[in-house]
């Protein structure tokens, strides 16, 4: 099977992107699926390989024109309910 | 005299490393005034830096970094994370939480911010354990505007280890 790659960014791929994919990792548990999440950072992030990055709203908008991968903006990095939604949302769209 | 330690420590409930593992009882501050996000920033900093776990200009990486990418590091309602890269400028892995006494703007849609929680590490994997537990610890329902409330440092141990 061909886990799908979740990068949660932030700015050096060390701080709040850990709080980031530490709900994502939670979510998936929750819901029995399985991918593979972890950190980058803004500046390297697009020359890794993944397919879809998790950011904050403003890093989003400093990443959105240099990948061609989905970016995924997430206004609270605490929210469960809307890192969820938005992590299904993803999972189910790129079955 | 009772055996001395060398910080002031607190225990708290449940798995994982405990809170004193974390985050030192007198690295935490309460109702500290500052009148701007750089402020802010900085009183989380000096907590630090007073401790010699960073080196002074760590702050103004910080600050930096939050001029440079944005406000992201307010990443949740009225909670910031202050920090910079890994490795200039620090010392050792340390981390302190401060709130404040009346909040104040990062330009972030998650504004008003009243609780700053710096750390400084010396790579960029050996501090991901501790910082993963506060994490664990600031995201369980209405944490943050608690720990905002708090008068005192014990109060703020006393939310955490809810």
């Amino acid at each position: 099977m061909n886990l799908k790659k979740i990068q949660a960014v932030c700015g050096f791929g060390c701080g709040s992107s850990l709080f980031l994919r530490m709900k994502i990792q939670d979510i998936l548990k929750e819901s029995n699926l399985e991918a593979e999440v972890f950190c980058g950072d803004i500046g390297t992030c697009t020359t890794v390989p993944c397919d879809v990055i998790f950011t904050s709203a403003e890093l989003a908008e400093q990443i959105m024109n240099r990948t061609k991968v989905p970016v995924v903006p997430i206004s609270n990095f605490m929210n469960k309910e809307e890192i969820k939604e938005k992590t299904l949302l993803f999972l189910s769209e790129s079955l | 005299m009772k055996e001395s330690k060398p910080f002031e420590t607190f225990e708290t409930r449940g798995g994982g490393l405990f809170l004193k593992e974390i985050l030192q009882k007198n690295h935490i501050r309460v109702k500290e005034p500052a009148a701007t996000w750089e402020d802010a920033i900085r009183r989380a900093g000096s907590v630090l830096a007073e401790a010699g776990s960073i080196k002074p200009e760590y702050i103004d990486y910080m600050i930096e970094s939050v001029r440079e990418y944005g406000p992201y590091v307010v990443i949740s309602p009225m909670l910031a994370i202050a920090h910079a890269a890994p490795g200039k400028g620090v010392i050792r892995n340390d981390m302190s939480l401060i709130t404040l006494s009346s909040p104040v703007n990062f330009g972030s849609e998650n504004d008003p911010v009243s609780v700053v929680l710096c750390f400084g590490s010396i790579d960029p994997t050996s501090h991901i354990d501790r910082l993963t537990r506060i994490a664990e610890l600031l995201s369980k329902e209405s944490r943050i505007s608690d720990l905002a409330c708090a008068g005192t440092v014990d109060e703020v141990i006393t939310v955490l280890n809810r």
